[in-house]
């Protein structure tokens, strides 16, 4: 157990310094919609249809992004990372809660908190956190990786191998 | 015969012996138990602090929407004072956008953080700068130095305190450990309160005569001859009742206390455990939260005249009530610090100059948020023993953030008065109940139960199980789109139907206002709540998968599979609303709500920690979908409105419901960063005449508003694309062509029938993805810049 905790906190380190050096400052969500013209006279239900109201604005998939943390969620990982090195994960864990209280969308946060579900044996969570990084991941073939990494882990410390092989033969992991 | 009287002598003899022998040991006993129960009850200090509860803190970092003013007004709220210059902890100075905050000793869930002088910048809207301003108090010159202008990445202010659980008895207290107590506060109380409390054993001989004397003088009761100790017995463990039997239990308990206890432990005991005055139902005990009650900051901060002022209220909390009574609370003030004067504990001038200052009372500092406190409270009940609760002194750390909850809270007041106003239905008062939620994390940020904010009561929040209406539909065309046989420009038929039910009896829904609009795209049904085609689309995917739907999203007690499900008839209450609403604002992730992060105990060592906790509930890609065609709801649909009380732009996604005959008026709906269910109606089920649109929509939106969300723009899945379709006809167009083209999101590469001479191919740099290209192509250029 412990063994497989240093060789997961060495993984998560490497994993780590890869974040942090790609951390860059500019944004990571995509640009700020159009604001929308508001709409005339409004009525309760029901509406009448063909109202003038627009739609939202279209967005494409797998437009190309690219995430990364910034100044102040990369400082609270590394705080997350110095407590978990010392045994507690209860106050690394808390210390990601802050962290994703500021990015919750941020597919590296939730890789960073998967690794921490591991490293406290819970495979079943760790599984859900990468599964949902990958899902925000979508269209950063980089953090993807990162994310399918975590999932194959977590997938393999339930037992279910074949699973973590069709993850690693994913596309994005290459 | 003298033989006879002799035996009855002796038997008389033998009865008296062994009667007092009895009494003897009866009292013994008595005595035995006292001691028993003195000891038990003080030494684990088993009496009654009740655990202490944390609002979550506000996080300051480079680009946090917080600005110069929100963050005075929170360091207001956190009782911290401005002054220049900015000599220690608890104060600080604000030049225009430009902060210096010496930053009090505070005890986080992962850290104690040590008083640290910080420099903030902030502008209209954010914090734009952030740094150390100096070393630690005690640092040395060089690390003094060193930490001169360091940056700081985040930090965070002093977690609130919003109360107590389990405040036994309606009991509240911030307990002081020895170190907290003021040098003059020590010796002030014995001064008052108990000239010879160093040198009695609990009980004073001497103070019982100089009382007796004093009373018989005046003929009546002017002098109480308890001690510190008595007084302390009598608040913890006994009744307010005048007897001799009480008077001498107390007696008894004091000198077995003074047995065991040092002075030190009792003098502190006892100023934790004083009964300082009321505040509605909640009882003051103890000088920390006396403190913090009648001048809204902690003990160490108090001048001479404000600790005077406490110091004089022991003897009457609600004669002297400095709110009611200035008058006497200043007199008993000006007495103390003459007796404090003449006894040296401070000297003429401070005595002068704090008996001619103002009492320096504040509004009491910090919300109660009675409804949010009964959340965790129920949260706790589950993982803990009431007793546990009570006993040890925990502090509970939560996820409340008094800024949303405040925003709650006025809305559901602002809005409910106004209805009432417009009123359509004559006497009695609406209700209403709110709850907001961070998705990704499940934390509950705000919750009103009810009109009346800062009564305990009935939580409507969480205990008012009500039909949902219309907030059922995205169950259903979520179970419709992870068939794959559907998807947003699938047209379904809005047309009347009847269906004989299990009991024989004949179901005909009707639409709202009773029209039947035949053919339309599922996207706008959903955006119009259409009942006709929901009911037809329900059916046709069957009711096992629906309830196994809303079960999946959060829904906790199986629903009844009645073709009425479809049109809402289930009953749930805003919380389990919001738990389900939770997996649809989180890409198909239930989040568990938790209220609760941490418990420490005393010592600041984490008992249990709540973690965040997820499971997919739904497939990404499909919750995708239904969240576009959610966003249509207010942008097109039924809760259109919603946007004129939104900062301008802000794209939300969310449903409107209204129970038969408008009982119950539902919003639920997120943002970029919270969900959120508002409930509108009357306690006694009356008809409201109010749709969701018109009741619950203004208060959720309201609630929204104030919290510079960001707007909801979820990461697009792989699977799908967006495509231009007709509101009306459902056919893929483009903007040119149509003006009723929506932008909705359907599986990669589904064949759409195209509307004659339009289509994507027929236009050009006006299909969704182009136009999006061109957006990313300009927001690079700008990044490059």
């Amino acid at each position: 157990m412990a063994q497989a905790y240093r060789s997961l906190t060495t993984l998560a380190a490497a994993l780590g310094a890869a974040i942090l050096v790609s951390g860059c400052p500019a944004p990571s969500r995509r640009p700020e919609p159009p604001a929308n013209p508001t709409t005339g006279p409004q009525s309760s239900e029901p509406v009448t249809p063909g109202s003038p109201a627009p739609s939202p604005p279209p967005r494409a998939p797998s437009a190309p992004r690219e995430n990364h943390l910034s100044p102040a969620t990369r400082s609270l990982v590394t705080q997350s990372r110095t407590l978990a090195s010392r045994g507690d994960l209860d106050g690394a864990s808390s210390t990601l809660d802050r962290a994703l209280r500021i990015e919750p969308n941020n597919p590296l946060l939730w890789i960073e908190l998967g690794r921490l579900r591991l490293a406290e044996s819970d495979a079943h969570q760790a599984e859900s956190c990468g599964r949902k990084a990958l899902a925000l991941a979508s269209g950063d073939r980089g953090t993807q990786a990162q994310a399918g990494r975590l999932l194959a882990d977590a997938l393999r410390a339930q037992g279910r191998n074949q699973e973590a092989i069709e993850i690693e033969r994913q596309p994005f992991m290459r | 015969m003298a033989r006879v009287a002799r035996s009855r002598l002796r038997r008389w003899a033998v009865a008296l012996v062994s009667g007092c022998i009895v009494l003897a040991a009866a009292g013994l006993a008595w005595i035995v138990h006292l001691d028993h129960v003195v000891t038990r009850e003080f030494q684990g200090r088993h009496w009654s602090i009740p655990a202490h509860v944390y609002a979550a803190p506000l996080e300051l970092y480079v680009g946090a929407p917080i600005s110069a003013n929100d963050l005075e007004e929170e360091l207001r709220r956190l009782h911290y004072h401005s002054g220049d210059p900015v000599a220690r902890p608890g104060v600080y100075r604000r030049r225009g956008g430009s902060f210096d905050l010496y930053a009090r000793r505070v005890r986080f869930i992962d850290e104690q953080r040590e008083p640290q002088l910080v420099s903030i910048g902030a502008d209209a809207n954010s914090i734009v700068r952030l740094a150390k301003a100096d070393g630690a108090p005690k640092a040395d010159g060089a690390a003094k130095a060193k930490a001169e202008g360091e940056e700081l990445p985040v930090f965070r202010l002093d977690p609130p305190v919003i109360g107590s659980v389990f405040p036994i008895h309606g009991e509240d207290r911030l307990v002081l450990s020895p170190d907290d107590v003021p040098a003059l506060l020590r010796s002030g109380i014995k001064l008052i309160e108990d000239r010879r409390f160093d040198e009695h054993h609990g009980v004073d001989a001497h103070g019982i005569v100089r009382a007796l004397w004093a009373n018989l003088r005046a003929g009546r009761v002017v002098q109480g001859g308890s001690t510190l100790t008595q007084q302390l017995v009598k608040n913890y463990f006994l009744s307010d009742e005048q007897s001799f039997g009480r008077k001498a239990t107390e007696a008894v308990m004091a000198l077995r206390l003074e047995a065991h206890f040092s002075k030190e432990e009792i003098l502190v005991a006892y100023l934790n455990e004083v009964y300082l005055g009321q505040d509605g139902s909640r009882a003051i005990h103890g000088f920390g939260l006396g403190s913090e009650y009648y001048f809204a900051k902690p003990l160490a901060e108090l001048d001479v005249g404000e600790l005077a002022l406490l110091i004089g209220l022991v003897k009457g909390p609600s004669y002297y009530d400095p709110r009611k009574h200035a008058d006497r609370a200043r007199a008993r003030r000006n007495l103390v610090l003459q007796e404090l004067e003449q006894a040296r504990l401070i000297d003429t001038a401070a005595a002068a100059r704090a008996a001619a200052t103002p009492l320096g009372l504040r509004p009491p500092g910090g919300s109660y948020v009675p409804a949010y406190l009964d959340l965790v409270r129920r949260h706790l009940k589950r993982d803990y023993a009431e007793a546990d609760l009570a006993a040890a002194g925990l502090a509970v750390y939560t996820s409340l953030d008094l800024r949303a909850q405040a925003a709650a809270e006025r809305a559901v007041t602002m809005n409910l008065k106004r209805l009432d106003a417009a009123g359509r239905v004559r006497g009695g008062h609406l209700e209403g109940a709110v709850i907001v939620a961070e998705p990704n994390s499940g934390d509950v940020v705000a919750v009103v139960g009810g009109r009346d904010v800062g009564a305990d009561g009935f939580n409507r929040a969480l205990d008012a199980r009500r039909p949902i209406g219309s907030l059922v539909k995205p169950a259903i065309y979520l179970a419709a789109l992870e068939t794959g046989r559907y998807n947003a420009a699938t047209v379904i038929e809005d047309a009347p139907i009847e269906l004989k039910l299990s009991d024989g009896s004949i179901w005909a829904p009707q639409n709202f206002e009773h029209q039947v609009y035949g053919r339309v795209p599922m996207a706008r049904a959903l955006a119009e709540s259409m009942n006709l085609a929901t009911v037809r689309l329900g059916l046709d995917i069957g009711l096992p998968k629906v309830a196994e739907t809303l079960q999946r999203l959060g829904l906790e007690t199986p629903a009844t599979l009645n073709p009425s499900l479809l049109l809402g008839t289930v009953e749930m209450t805003p919380l389990e609303v919001v738990q389900v609403y939770t997996s649809l604002a989180n890409g198909g992730y239930r989040a568990r709500l938790r209220a609760v992060l941490a418990v420490l105990d005393e010592q600041g060592r984490p008992l249990k920690s709540f973690k965040v906790q997820i499971e997919e509930a739904a497939p990404p890609a499909a919750v995708y979908q239904l969240d576009r065609m959610l966003t249509l709801v207010t942008t097109r649909g039924t809760g259109r409105d919603a946007a004129a009380r939104l900062p301008r732009g802000t794209v939300v996604a969310g449903k409107t419901g209204t129970s038969s005959d408008t009982r119950d008026s539902w919003f639920a709906g997120f943002t970029g960063s919270y969900v959120s269910v508002a409930w509108v109606g009357y306690d006694d089920n009356r008809v409201t005449g109010l749709t969701g649109a018109m009741g619950a929509l203004p208060v959720w939106a309201d609630t929204l508003a104030k919290l510079r969300s960001a707007s909801f723009e979820p990461v697009p899945p792989e699977q799908v694309e967006d495509r231009w379709i007709g509101f009306g006809d459902g056919l893929e167009t483009s903007p040119a062509c149509s003006t009723d083209a929506v932008a909705v999101s359907v599986p990669k590469d589904t064949a759409l029938p195209a509307k004659p001479g339009c289509g994507p191919s027929s236009s050009t740099g006006t299909s969704p993805s182009n136009t999006m290209g061109d957006k990313i192509k300009e927001w690079l250029k700008h990044i490059v810049h």
